[in-house]
């Protein structure tokens, strides 16, 4: 276990200390005094675990591939934005647009997150463990979003295949956004994502798989269509 | 960009100066917006009195105009404990003096003469420059009160003086305060409406119509609740922004969370800031933060 204290330090000089330490073989970083700020262990590439002690600023844990890094404070905007594989956890809140444009991996907020989670993910999964703000998953093309609470305004609006499912209330859907039941491989795969993430008192707290809805594509938006016109006007 | 911070004091009996705990906070915002800096501090009061601040026009030179200025002030109301620091006059005037006539009386002395903030606890500091520089020119770090707001600005839309600094007095409305980050689309929209009415704007600043709407929603008999409610209906584009008065300090988001504000509440005291970094730099202790959603606001008292 390797320390890394970010007083005094640029973040340049803390995300080369924590690269530097990684190279020589460290697995379990952990960074200290990180005073909320921007840019905290961006693009590890590497299967190293980073815990920062604190609250992260505005792309924390972005660009990575295949690293964990955990937050034990709450995260700012951007939170592990654009991530190619790997896991982000958040233990409190996270700002606008976690987990945005994530092509893999899993982004994990135990607390809520603000406008715009998992906005044009493009695969991966994002689970907020409170509630999510407004037009969340907006244009998602692939993978999952989980929300334990309650959704806001506008939430799955115009997506592709992102698969979203709620476990609370929904304040309003977007344009072309369906609710269905889930199906049974759905709950295997909510009851399956819940047990990994969560542990067994926080899932205590959490609805069971069964207990979400499902939310999609109705695919009205995919190709235009002269008798779908009505949901262009709508949706432009 | 611009960064927006506010304080309130919960304990009574702050472990550190209410001017040093929010320029500290306005500190680690610097980055955001270099233009101008400035803060709204609420003090303990001056037994009823009404604490003017004023800057004063260069023209004739700041002690010249200053007596020009007393003198005015004087016809309405006994004026006392009047200072100069910089280009601001500061002084203390009966709390029983008509505002409106006051300060047409006041900003007519000689042109450039501006009424920068009035109330019984409210007073404004702001100029060009970081907040570094409003420490070194102001002293601000050693103000003692209850609660405040912060600015530092980027601009983007109008001129960089110090009129055009955050954060506003709601002018004519004693101890209303706004600092806005975001833009406001409608504003030109707003602003001929309101003047159509004879208020006078003296900025081009989009930031300063939010402070002369809910000026105009609080003097209409308006909660500040109801203020920022209707702002989700009248005001279009973006806005984060924090407020507040002799006894509230409160914020409102738009309904796209366009911007960013964020907030944290403890025993002890209410901190809201555009990025967690200037809790962290001011505040010590654990203690949660949490991003505000879309159209959220909400308001404490001291």
């Amino acid at each position: 276990m390797a320390e890394v204290n970010c007083e005094g330090r640029s973040i340049r000089e803390i995300n080369f200390a924590i690269k530097s330490l990684i190279r020589e073989g460290e697995k379990q970083i952990t960074v200290t005094q990180p005073g909320a700020r921007h840019n905290l262990g961006v693009a590890i590439l590497e299967p190293a675990h980073v815990t920062i002690q604190g609250s992260a600023g505005y792309y924390c844990g972005g660009l990575a591939d295949g690293s964990t890094v955990e937050v034990t404070g709450s995260a700012g905007w951007g939170l592990a934005e654009s991530m190619l594989n790997g896991t982000a956890i958040v233990h409190g809140s996270a700002g606008n647009g976690a987990g945005a444009a994530i092509r893999g991996g899993a982004v994990i907020v135990h607390g809520d997150a603000a406008a715009r989670a998992g906005v044009s993910m493009k695969g991966g999964l994002v689970l907020i463990g409170g509630n999510c703000g407004y037009m969340a998953a907006f244009m998602g093309q692939k993978g999952s979003l989980i929300v334990c609470g309650d959704a806001g305004d506008a939430f799955a609006d115009s997506m592709y295949a992102t698969v979203c499912y709620v476990g609370g209330k929904i304040a309003s859907l977007g344009t072309d956004a369906v609710v269905e039941d889930p199906n049974e491989a759905d709950i295997q795969f909510l009851d399956a994502a819940l047990e990994r993430y969560f542990s067994v008192e926080i899932r205590k707290t959490k609805p069971a798989g069964k207990d979400f809805r499902k939310i999609l594509a109705g695919r009205k938006l995919w190709n235009f269509d002269k008798r779908d016109r009505k949901i262009w006007l709508e949706a432009l | 960009m611009c960064g927006i911070v506010g304080y309130l004091d919960k304990t009574g009996k702050p472990a550190d100066a209410l001017g040093r705990t929010v320029l500290g906070m306005l500190n680690a915002l610097g980055c955001r917006g270099p233009d101008s800096a400035g803060v709204a501090l609420y003090g303990n009061g001056a037994d009823g009195q009404f604490v003017a601040r004023v800057a004063l026009s260069a023209k004739n030179g700041f002690d010249a105009s200053a007596s020009k200025v007393l003198e005015a002030a004087s016809k309405f109301a006994p004026v006392s404990d009047s200072s100069i620091t910089d280009c601001y006059l500061r002084f203390q005037i009966g709390g029983q003096a008509g505002i409106r006539c006051l300060i047409a009386a006041v900003e007519s002395v000689e042109p450039g003469t501006e009424v920068v903030s009035l109330g019984r606890y409210l007073e404004i500091v702001k100029q060009v420059g970081s907040p570094e520089n409003l420490e070194a020119t102001y002293h601000v770090s050693g103000f003692e009160g209850t609660h405040g707001i912060g600015h530092t600005r980027l601009s983007t839309e109008s001129r960089i003086d110090l009129s055009h600094s955050q954060p506003f007095w709601g002018h004519g409305y004693p101890d209303l305060a706004i600092a806005h980050n975001g833009h406001i689309t409608n504003y030109h929209q707003l602003r001929r409406r309101y003047a159509q009415r004879g208020i006078r704007f003296y900025t081009e600043n989009d930031s300063e119509i939010i402070a002369i709407y809910l000026a105009g929603q609080l003097s209409a008999g308006h909660t500040l609740e109801q203020g920022f409610d209707s702002m989700q209906r009248d005001l279009d584009g973006s806005f984060s922004c924090v407020v507040a008065t002799g006894s509230q300090l409160g914020f409102v988001k738009d309904q796209f969370a366009l911007k960013p504000l964020l907030y944290a509440e403890t025993a002890d005291f209410v901190a809201i800031a555009t990025e967690e970094i200037a809790l962290r730099n001011a505040l010590p202790g654990d203690y949660e933060v949490r991003e505000a959603q879309a159209k959220e606001s909400r308001i404490w008292r001291k």
